[in-house]
């Protein structure tokens, strides 16, 4: 699964810059406008320790921003999938929060809370969590019925075992949309710093843009891509690791 | 019948006559550095009074930023003329981009600090040392202090250095003691602020102390200064004499009401601010001529971003200035 989620990365990633280095050579464009790959390659020397601790700063952030909205994506699913009046209040509530567009309420965040740590995780955790609460309420709405009637016909059912039994019957889902959530995570940190931190791999690529230098932004990009992938490819793994565990459990070989 | 027919007539007779009228034109782009306000006051007047369409040229005058660089755009053929600043130019040359710079706008660089007043006074570079100076990591008012700093013999351990964005809390909460800001836009509504609380404020201009960096200037690609000449001169011409007209303190209220125009964000007070410090940094002495190009600031400048290592080799500037 890792090293699948690697390869693919690079493919894409190679495929991008073939396509760049075609455009260049047919514009007969200099190296200002899309670099060669004497340049990337130099530039990749030069700049490669520096970003990769810009990236591990960035996936830092990511990682914890991606916990705060799965927990909070669970909260608010959990809260909200009843379908009682405050069940929908807590749904319409949390719709209308994010409609509003992150990248138009970063700024309100970076002048109240300033370019540090808090912002980037709170913007990280905002951007991330709206998909994963859509399935997550998606999952939690929907009763997997053939189980838990024996609990409501036998009055053992409580708000606990209910939230378990629809999330262990559909862990397959959940590994997945938490496995493709961080990529969001990522995309928001990296916006985080983009609009105003001073740190991060975000920042770095603000930093290139202001000096036109697409080399940069092209090594950025590809250390962002590798270490999501390495990411995404360790998430899957636990994902598939905790559904054969659960099967094994149940006595049967996968779900 | 009769009537609708004579309509029709008329009303093709009028569309003939305007396609006509533009079809003398010759219709170019022109990318600005950055987005319309006062700072481009001339490249606003010379559209809004017809001054390129006199020249016989359709100027489609279009906002910049960080992700429409001019310079880019003329490579890739979207436009034909821009404005980018002397560092921008530089490392485009450094990485074999074929740009001719026509005129040079800013005859004193707008980059420079604001400092309050109840802070001791800058008079030598010396007086930087201990303070908390403001710095856009990348931008080139980074590569201006780094030059003050090499030239006064200051490390960084002898000043404490803040990355700074857009909003101005740190310097309005006195985090940061010396912000960098843009004199003639940011400034003048820095300085506004301030004096409504009561505060006065300095500039720290680097210029004083031998530092001048170019900014905003009119460039093209060498092909099109080579094959289309006489468009080249029409333009620069016609786009001088729009910042001739802009700087002219006569023109005031109408250039301000064109420019108010394009830029709805600022009010009419900060306008006219503005426009006058504009004024200072285009043309600051009645004696220099808008667009004059000054060498020895491009060289000066070249000379900088090498010792700064922005730039690998020497890309000889000089021989790229075509006034």
């Amino acid at each position: 699964m890792l090293f699948r989620r690697i390869y693919q990365f690079l493919i894409v990633y190679f495929i991008g810059l073939i396509f760049l280095l075609l455009i260049k050579a047919v514009l007969s464009l200099s190296d200002y406008v899309i670099p060669g790959v004497g340049l990337i390659t130099e530039t990749f020397g030069q700049v490669l320790n520096t970003y990769f601790f810009d990236v591990m700063n960035t996936m830092s952030v990511t990682v914890l921003g991606q916990c705060i909205s799965i927990a909070m994506a669970f909260g608010v699913g959990i809260a909200g999938r009843k379908s009682s009046w405050m069940g929908s209040f807590i749904k319409v509530t949390a719709y209308n929060i994010q409609a509003y567009p992150i990248v138009a309420l970063a700024p309100i965040i970076f002048i109240l809370l300033g370019d540090g740590f808090i912002s980037r995780l709170l913007i990280a955790s905002m951007i991330c969590y709206f998909p994963l609460l859509l399935s997550v309420l998606g999952i939690m709405a929907t009763p997997v019925e053939d189980i838990e009637h024996f609990y409501i016909i036998t009055g053992r059912m409580r708000w606990q075992l209910e939230v378990k039994i629809r999330a262990f019957e559909n862990l397959s889902k959940i590994t997945t949309v938490i496995s493709g959530s961080a990529t969001l995570a990522m995309a928001g940190t990296i916006v985080a710093e983009f609009i105003a931190a001073n740190a991060g791999i975000g920042y770095s690529i603000r930093v290139a843009l202001y000096q036109s230098d697409l080399a940069k932004i092209l090594v950025a990009l590809f250390m962002i891509g590798i270490i999501i992938s390495i990411y995404q490819g360790c998430l899957e793994t636990l994902g598939e690791q905790i559904k054969t565990r659960w099967s094994v459990s149940k006595g049967g070989n996968t779900i | 019948m009769k009537k609708k027919n004579l309509i029709f007539w008329m009303f093709l007779f009028a569309t003939a006559l305007v396609a006509t009228s533009h079809a003398g034109e010759t219709e170019l782009n022109y990318r600005l550095k950055w987005l319309f306000n006062t700072s481009v006051a001339g490249d606003i007047y010379a559209e809004a009074k017809g001054y390129f369409r006199e020249a016989g040229l359709k100027v489609n005058v279009r906002e910049g930023s960080p992700e429409k660089n001019a310079i880019n755009e003329l490579e890739l053929g979207h436009s034909d003329f821009g404005v980018a600043s002397a560092d921008q130019v530089i490392r485009a040359l450094d990485k074999g981009a074929k740009i001719i710079v026509l005129a040079q706008l800013f005859q004193v660089s707008p980059m420079q600090w604001i400092y309050r007043t109840d802070q001791p006074q800058i008079k030598t570079l010396e007086d930087l040392k201990g303070r908390n100076i403001g710095i856009t990591f990348g931008g080139n008012d980074e590569t201006v202090m780094n030059t003050l700093f090499a030239k006064a013999g200051i490390t960084k351990k002898d000043v404490k250095i803040f990355g700074v964005r857009f909003d101005f809390t740190p310097f309005f909460k006195r985090e940061v003691d010396v912000w960098p800001v843009y004199f003639n836009s940011q400034g003048v509504i820095l300085k506004d602020k301030l004096e409504k609380e009561g505060e006065k404020v300095y500039f720290f201009n680097p210029a004083d102390f031998g530092v001048n960096f170019v900014a905003n200037s009119v460039i093209t690609s060498e092909k099109t200064w080579k094959n289309r000449p006489d468009m080249v001169k029409k333009f620069t011409a016609a786009l001088l004499k729009g910042w001739e007209a802009a700087m002219e303190p006569s023109n005031e209220a109408d250039v301000l009401m064109e420019i108010k125009k394009k830029d709805k964000e600022s009010n009419d007070e900060l306008r006219r601010l503005q426009l006058i410090a504009t004024r200072e940094l285009i043309k600051p002495l009645a004696s220099i001529k808008i667009g004059t190009i000054d060498t020895d600031a491009w060289k000066q400048t070249e000379t900088i971003m090498l010792d700064e290592k922005q730039i690998k080799k020497p890309v000889h500037v000089e021989t790229m200035l075509k006034n």
